[in-house]
């Protein structure tokens, strides 16, 4: 047997994990090659070495991160619906969220404005609200939509992420309640440009005169100029509900 | 009293998730340890596991009756990883976020400066080996993961996993000599610094 062939059959010896007796053939190849048997060798070093590595530790940070994600979670999963128009006690609801994750593993020396692991902690808080509002807006149920919907009113500052999936939610939804919370919850972010564009695109593709009326209401409380040629449109369209058409023309006499 | 992984997680599932706290108890720092060696990186490590467990949640509602969870929880890290990389554009952590230095292990009292060089270096081997070797090494040998449950894992036969950990332990005994003939052999932290993580 030449070394070539014996040192293929190597893989069954030294990464099985049961020991297999060696056949004949190779057997007495390592007898007469010491090239091989210093091959085989080195490998099943090598092999269990690899298991001796310690084992990384992580730092309790992870436990505290993992226990505000999972309070955070279980509190949108448990938030009832009609909630959702009111942005409720935020501050309340932060402050607890923050003792859950001090209490694991911070420590606090210095007070909370200038202790950096706080700002990381709230950093922490504000991503896991993002991921909590963007899953929960691709949940199957209405239910669980309005849900996410909901807790973009957590967000003082939402990622161009939850503002997209907002806009997404505004166009696509299937559900007239949760276009129309949407709506709502989109003005708390009416100074972002995106968020503008966005209800004015809206406005004329929507087929819920409810939610129809909510984008131009929202449209005029902006004082959003550029509604104006989506405004003259909807005015001119007679296939839609008479009470938009009104809307919208009083719409247009207040932007002017 | 004992849940399984898998009552605990079918549980999850249908709507208590805060028995998901068990599940990160149980496994946390085997998959911390899984990302932190795949990665070089402790603090990409902790995101990660963090990723998982979100995705769990958020996923809870795919894990089926027969799905076994070690299984299932790999898979999952294994996407978040792909995800990862993919996010950090090349594939190659800033060098900020690489800290692969093993400060914990070095200078306790006690401990032979040979052994922990030769883990170092093994350490250092690791990551210049391709993502792919790397993970099916680690799989193998760190998780102490049946080989069939790799294969189902990634989706290939028994045998293919076998070649693979063969093919890379090979690869890596290249690697960890090269290495260890270095004059000098493997600085701690120049290596780190100048170690591609992919
Ligand atoms: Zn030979």
């Amino acid at each position: 047997m030449q070394c070539e062939e014996v040192r293929e059959q190597f893989a069954d010896y030294v990464i099985a994990r049961v020991e297999a007796p060696a056949p004949l053939e190779i057997v007495e190849h390592l007898s007469s090659c010491a090239a091989c048997r210093a091959e085989l060798d080195e490998l099943k070093s090598l092999w269990m070495q690899l298991e001796n590595a310690p084992a990384t530790e992580p730092t309790a940070e992870l436990q505290a991160r993992f226990d505000v994600m999972l309070a955070a979670y279980e509190e949108g999963l448990r938030r009832p619906v009609h909630n959702w128009r009111r942005p409720v006690l935020e501050f309340a609801a932060a402050a607890a969220l923050l003792v859950i994750g001090i209490g694991v593993g911070y420590r606090m020396h210095t007070p909370p404005a200038r202790n950096p692991e706080l700002a990381e902690l709230q950093s922490e808080l504000h991503q896991t609200r993002q991921m909590v509002a963007l899953s929960l807006m691709q949940e199957q149920s209405a239910t669980d939509r309005l849900k996410g919907v909901g807790w973009s009113y957590r967000l003082q500052e939402p990622g161009a992420d939850v503002l997209q999936a907002l806009l997404d939610t505004l166009m696509h939804d299937s559900n007239v309640n949760v276009r129309l919370a949407t709506v709502d919850a989109l003005r708390q972010f009416g100074n972002q440009p995106v968020v503008r564009r966005g209800i004015v695109d809206a406005m004329t593709r929507q087929e819920a005169p409810m939610v129809q009326i909510a984008l131009i209401d929202l449209a005029v409380d902006l004082k959003e100029k550029e509604s104006v040629g989506s405004l003259q449109q909807l005015t001119q369209d007679h296939n839609i509900d008479p009470a938009v058409r009104d809307r919208a023309e009083k719409g247009l006499e207040q932007l002017r | 009293m004992h849940e399984t992984d898998e009552n605990l997680m079918l549980a999850v599932r249908n709507g208590e998730v805060g028995k998901l706290a068990f599940l990160f108890d149980r496994h946390h720092r085997l998959l911390f340890d899984f990302f932190a060696k795949l990665t070089g990186s402790r603090a990409a490590a902790e995101d990660l596991v963090q990723d998982v467990f979100f995705r769990i949640l958020k996923y809870r509602g795919t894990f089926r009756d027969e799905s076994r969870f070690k299984a299932w929880m790999f898979h999952i890290a294994r996407n978040a990883r792909i995800d990862y990389y993919r996010k950090h554009h090349t594939g190659t952590l800033p060098a900020e976020d690489r800290d692969t230095e093993p400060q914990s292990r070095f200078g306790m009292p006690g401990d032979d400066l040979e052994q922990e060089q030769q883990v170092f270096l093994l350490e250092c081997a690791l990551l210049k080996l391709a993502p792919e070797k790397r993970e099916v090494l680690i799989l193998s040998r760190y998780q102490d993961m049946k080989y069939e449950q790799i294969a189902e894992m990634l989706g290939c036969e028994v045998s293919t996993i076998k070649v693979r950990v063969f093919r890379a332990i090979k690869e890596l005994r290249d690697i960890f000599f090269k290495l260890s003939n270095e004059k000098p052999p493997c600085n701690v932290k120049k290596s780190v610094n100048s170690l591609r993580i992919m």
